[in-house]
């Protein structure tokens, strides 16, 4: 089997991903590991959350437990007594997410203990603990002697430290880091030997666990808390206020450190922060020393944000030249910190992309950054960094890792390639569609024309991205003033898309997650073979936003459906409303199932060429569309109107033959988001808070 | 330069280290509209941002104000907090000689040796003043309600005698020309609309922008706005509201903020955008006047300050006041036999307004600007304050100032 880089599920001891359709089933199964962790279901232990009342600890409980209190696992929560009840607070936001019945049931499940942090309460021998997930101080000695106390009592249980700082090889336990918010983000930073049974449970549970390495910090802190302190540094020097430098940082790579801090709470993050840069600046020198406004921050627990009745009221803006040195300021730490993690290969290049983006707000992962800016320009930020902060000169500067740009581990840090000589597979490791997405998929494409693959599996990466959720709105800011930017956009995305349809003998689209929606679909829907997973929502809800969908979205699915059904695809293009795989057969998937049958149903059209299943042809002549469908009027304006622009680009995209019609589609989407309409709306007004800084 | 004792051994103010909000008239900008102390702060965080001052070098912020503003009672120390600096200070107040009593003060503070960074911060908003309600069991009326800007300029307690009338009690003493008032008041205009001309003003007034609570634009303070310019004929026109007073001849309220850095010697020369340049406290002194009289008592106090420090008004460079009647420079000048035409380039607060704390302030930083220009020198400040006071202070600023 080739590939064209190393896949991030076989970081995880999981395989790869063509393994899985080859198998036919996914590789780990959660009863089975429920089993093994936790003993089978006539002496199922139990998993104990010490700190359970924190921030961490409560968040954690709700997503294990919503997860493993099905299958019979008592989750236990152990805190101080007299600690606030975080978990109590959890129930709002858990009704949400599943209905006050699932919800009651979930809570009722919870047992909860108090101690005194020396003894563990006598009752809790009875629960069988198996598996201990401390989420307490970040103190390491505090850890320690916790671990001791339930080594005393259970020599057995797994222990994972939720620690955001501090190294495995310190603590003598696992890690499991998770990031923020902890109720619903999947991400877990894992460090074990390797990986165990306990990280195969996350990952068959749903959650997305990622090896790092066992150094100080991980990845995730040091972009993080690496970020803050870049920014701090600049209030130093330039007395901007944390809000406007949030503003800034927004604008140049995503994240809000100071808001961030805020939201999770200041005292504890504050603290957290410290304590990360505190460590690293031990090991790794002045790079990371916190800066004296984070030490009182630390100490004082003070929001960054003023209150509401000080709400800024005189605005900062930086000259060109002043920017240009706010760049320096920023990127010059967070790119020299990236050499350093990348000098001590603290994870796969992928995974340290994507925890930026799925963790720490980046709009794109540091390493695509890095990539899009080049070896050069990114050295040439540091070096003006150090000339700005010499003390940043004197260690943790390893530009040679930047060397490698070309390497495929670089090029496809969200698109990767595998084959086994007959079949490729293509996985997607991003939840939405970008131009680096676009430019990976079409390198991916050509690597598998190139060893002579024919067929073609298109799906996501079974780790990383969970869903499938459509293009990144980012991408069409430049398009909002400049109507030839939009168009752009528009038509080369879809050319990539009908690389799927044109430069394969078969192409079979899984859709593993649990929605595909907007510009994802459109890229899958130009497989021959459309397959999902049966609950999983397929949707278009660009009227909504509103755009005009870009890539072939208002003729692809009409020219491939019956006429009988197309009213169907009409009025999901109108409403943006979602529809169940289930529901879609025949006219939006070609088939739909569960997860297995649907892994074998893609290898058997890949492998066998299974003719039972039809394919559904694109019909390549003009279509006459009738739009008579009943829809009430959108309470919205901007609705309604789009619903007419997308109703003229269908039938003006159908009406001409399929060669033509992907130009008349990019005119429309591309000029419909240059105007006012698409201006006022969701993405008009994402922009203006992005760059109107 | 004549060598003189300064006051002070150790305090300097570090050239370039200061700024000022342009002084809207009142009720004509988005400052009529906000919390002036917040304003305040988060101007002076700004202006010490373009100077390149990072704000953590003060050590202790002195506020002066002297129209009641939201959540005065935390004075200084809350106005830090919106520069996102938590420093201790404090309040000073003086009617309008508030801007140049906070900067001695802190002057003191460095001399001490208590601070080695002092932030000087002084603002107003006359704009929808508020209203005092004082209940007074043995008045008449029992509760006092006051507005605190208008009822103040037309009440001095000591006298009961309005503002207005002090300048016509001091004109008539002085037997004043009302067209000699009204030609100085004309050269008044002229020297700020050169000033604007030749770009002075930028050096010392910063544009902002202001905010409003969802975080969207309300305008920007980036003019003077109110003053026009005047000729001699048509001050003429204009109606006496007392003797050699009328509208173009005295000042308007206005708002705005000025603020700069008093440090010790080795702090200015590390912050001051021009190190060379010495900027020292030579004097300061006070006086009252009679009653209701003013417009005198600016000139009866530099006139105890020269003879104070030994120096002249040729030792002079650069003399600035301020002077909400044009009465005042004229009295000045029949007082100290000095030509009125020599005072006051780039600008005064007749012309520019009259916020009151941050007034004297501003008239400082002009001064001192100007004295480099000229390649340094000898600033006399002076001006007048509530009904007969009179303050006046000298600076040197060291040779060669000009580049």
């Amino acid at each position: 089997m080739k590939a064209m880089r190393q896949s991030t599920l076989e970081t995880l001891g999981l395989g790869t991903v063509l393994e899985i359709f080859r198998r036919g089933s996914l590789p780990a199964n959660i009863n089975t590991l429920t089993d093994e962790i936790f003993g089978d279901a006539n002496s199922r232990g139990a998993l104990v959350i010490s700190g359970a009342n924190g921030i961490v600890g409560a968040g954690k409980m709700m997503q294990l437990g919503s997860r493993l209190i099905p299958s019979g696992v008592t989750m236990v929560g152990l805190d101080f007594a007299g600690a606030p009840d975080g978990i109590g607070q959890q129930y709002q936001s858990l009704m949400a997410a599943f209905g006050k019945p699932k919800a009651d049931a979930i809570m009722s499940d919870i047992i909860r203990f108090n101690y005194d942090g020396r003894s563990l309460p006598r009752r809790l021998r009875e629960l069988r603990p198996r598996f201990l997930l401390e989420a307490i101080p970040e103190i390491i000695d505090v850890k320690k002697s916790h671990y001791a106390i339930f080594r005393q009592t259970f020599p057995d249980i797994e222990i994972r430290s939720v620690t955001s700082g501090f190294p495995s090889a310190e603590l003598g336990v696992g890690i499991a880091h998770p990031a923020f918010p902890h109720e619903i983000n999947k991400i877990w930073e894992t460090v074990e030997e390797k990986p165990s049974a306990i990280t195969h449970l996350f990952w068959a549970m749903g959650l997305v666990p990622i090896p790092v390495s066992d150094h100080w910090s991980f990845v995730l802190d040091v972009l993080f808390c690496g970020l803050t302190l870049a920014a701090l540094r600049y209030h130093k020097v330039s007395n901007t206020p944390y809000w406007k430098i949030d503003k800034y940082v927004r604008r140049t790579l995503g994240p809000n450190p100071f808001r961030a801090h805020d939201a999770i709470g200041a005292r504890g993050a504050n603290f957290l922060t410290w304590s990360c840069l505190y460590h690293l600046s031990q090991e790794y020198g002045p790079l990371f020393a916190p800066s004296k406004d984070l030490e009182y921050h630390k100490d004082s627990g003070q929001d960054w944000y003023p209150l509401n009745h000080f709400r800024p009221l005189v605005n900062w803006q930086l000259s060109n030249e002043a920017n240009d040195e706010f760049s320096d300021w920023i990127l010059g730490p967070i790119i020299q910190m990236t050499s350093l993690m990348l000098y001590e290969k603290r994870s796969h290049l992928s995974h340290i992309n994507a925890i930026g983006e799925l963790c720490a707000q980046f709009r794109k992962g540091i390493l695509a950054v890095i990539r899009n800016m080049g070896a050069d320009a990114a050295i040439e930020r540091v070096q003006a960094y150090h000339r700005l902060y010499p003390q940043a000169a004197t260690g943790c500067w390893y530009p040679q890792t930047l060397a490698s740009l070309d390497e495929a581990s670089w090029q496809q840090l969200y698109v990767n390639a595998e084959h086994d000589g007959e079949v490729g597979v293509i996985s997607i490791s991003r939840e939405s569609y970008n131009s680096d997405v676009d430019a990976e998929l079409n390198r991916a494409i050509d690597w598998l024309k190139s060893e002579k693959i024919a067929n073609v599996i298109i799906t996501s990466d079974f780790h990383l991205s969970t869903q499938m959720v459509g293009a990144d709105t980012d991408e069409f800011y430049p398009a909002l003033r400049d109507a030839a930017r939009g168009i752009a956009i528009s038509s080369s995305w879809s050319k990539t898309a009908r690389r799927l349809y044109e430069d394969f003998s078969i192409s079979v689209g899984v859709i593993n997650g649990k929605r595909c929606l907007g510009g994802m679909l459109e890229l899958m829907m130009h497989c021959h073979y459309l397959i999902a997973v049966e609950d999983a929502s397929l949707g278009m809800p660009e009227v909504t936003l509103p755009v005009i969908p870009g890539m072939e979205g208002c003729h692809w699915p009409l020219r491939k459906a019956s006429s009988k059904d197309r009213p169907k695809i009409l009025h999901m293009l109108l409403t943006g409303q979602n529809v169940k795989a289930k529901d879609a057969m025949e006219w939006l998937v070609d088939f739909a199932g569960p997860i297995d049958d649907c892994l074998k149903m893609a290898w058997k059209l890949v492998v066998t060429k299974d003719q039972r299943l039809v394919s559904r042809s694109v019909y390549e002549d003009t279509i006459d569309i009738v739009v008579d469908i009943n829809l009430p009027v959108a309470q919205n304006p901007a609705i309604e109107s789009a619903r007419k622009a997308i109703i003229d680009c269908i039938r003006q995209s159908c009406n001409v033959p399929l060669k033509e019609a992907l130009a008349i589609q990019a005119k429309h989407s591309g000029v419909f988001m240059a105007g006012p309409i698409c201006n006022n709306g969701v993405i008009g007004n994402d922009a203006a808070k992005v760059l109107g800084a | 330069m004549k060598d003189i004792p300064v006051a002070y051994s150790r305090a300097r103010i570090p050239y370039g280290t200061w700024g000022s909000s342009y002084f809207p008239a009142w009720q004509t900008s988005p400052l009529a509209e906000v919390n002036i102390g917040q304003f305040a702060g988060e101007s002076m965080n700004r202006i010490m941002g373009l100077r390149k001052v990072p704000i953590d070098e003060m050590d202790i912020l002195i506020i002066g104000s002297t129209i009641p503003w939201h959540w005065k009672f935390w004075t200084a120390p809350v106005v830090a907090s919106c520069m996102d600096h938590r420093i201790p200070g404090y309040h000073v107040e003086q009617a309008c000689a508030t801007g140049l009593q906070a900067v001695m003060v802190a002057a003191a503070e460095v001399e001490s040796g208590s601070h080695d960074v002092v932030g000087v911060l002084t603002f107003d908003r006359t704009s929808d003043s508020p209203v005092g309600v004082f209940p007074e069991r043995r008045t008449y009326q029992r509760t006092y309600a006051l507005s605190d800007v208008w009822d103040n300029f037309g009440f001095d307690p000591a006298t009961g005698k309005a503002m207005l009338t002090c300048a016509g009690l001091a004109a008539r003493k002085y037997r004043l020309d009302r067209r000699e008032v009204d030609e100085s008041a004309a050269f008044r205009y002229e020297q700020y609309f050169n000033a604007k001309a030749k770009g002075f003003l930028n050096k010392v007034l910063v544009p902002l922008e202001i905010l409003n609570i969802q975080g969207k634009s309300m305008g920007w303070i980036d003019d003077d706005l109110g003053v026009r310019r005047v000729t001699v004929a048509g001050l003429t026109s204009m109606r006496e509201l007392d003797t050699c007073v009328t509208p173009g001849t005295q000042t308007h309220a206005s708002d705005g903020m000025a603020t700069l850095l008093v440090t010790g010697p080795e702090k200015a020369r590390q912050l001051s955008l021009r190190p060379e340049i010495d900027i020292q406290f030579v004097g300061k002194t006070e006086i009252r006047a009679y009653p209701s009289l003013m417009p005198e008592a600016p000139a009866l106090a530099v006139q105890k300050l020269l003879q104070r420090t030994g120096l002249t008004m040729s030792d002079i460079v650069v003399a600035k006041d301020h002077n909400p009647f044009a009465v005042n420079d004229i009295i000045f000048s029949k007082l100290l036999n000095y030509d009125w035409k020599n005072m006051n380039n780039n600008g005064c607060p007749l012309v520019w307004g009259h916020p009151q704390g941050p007034t004297l302030t501003r008239v400082i930083i002009e001064g001192l600007e100007e004295a480099v220009e000229l390649g340094g020198g000898y600033v006399l400040i002076f001006g007048c304050a509530a009904g007969d006071v009179g303050i006046a202070a000298i600076f040197k600023v060291s040779d060669g100032g000009m580049r």
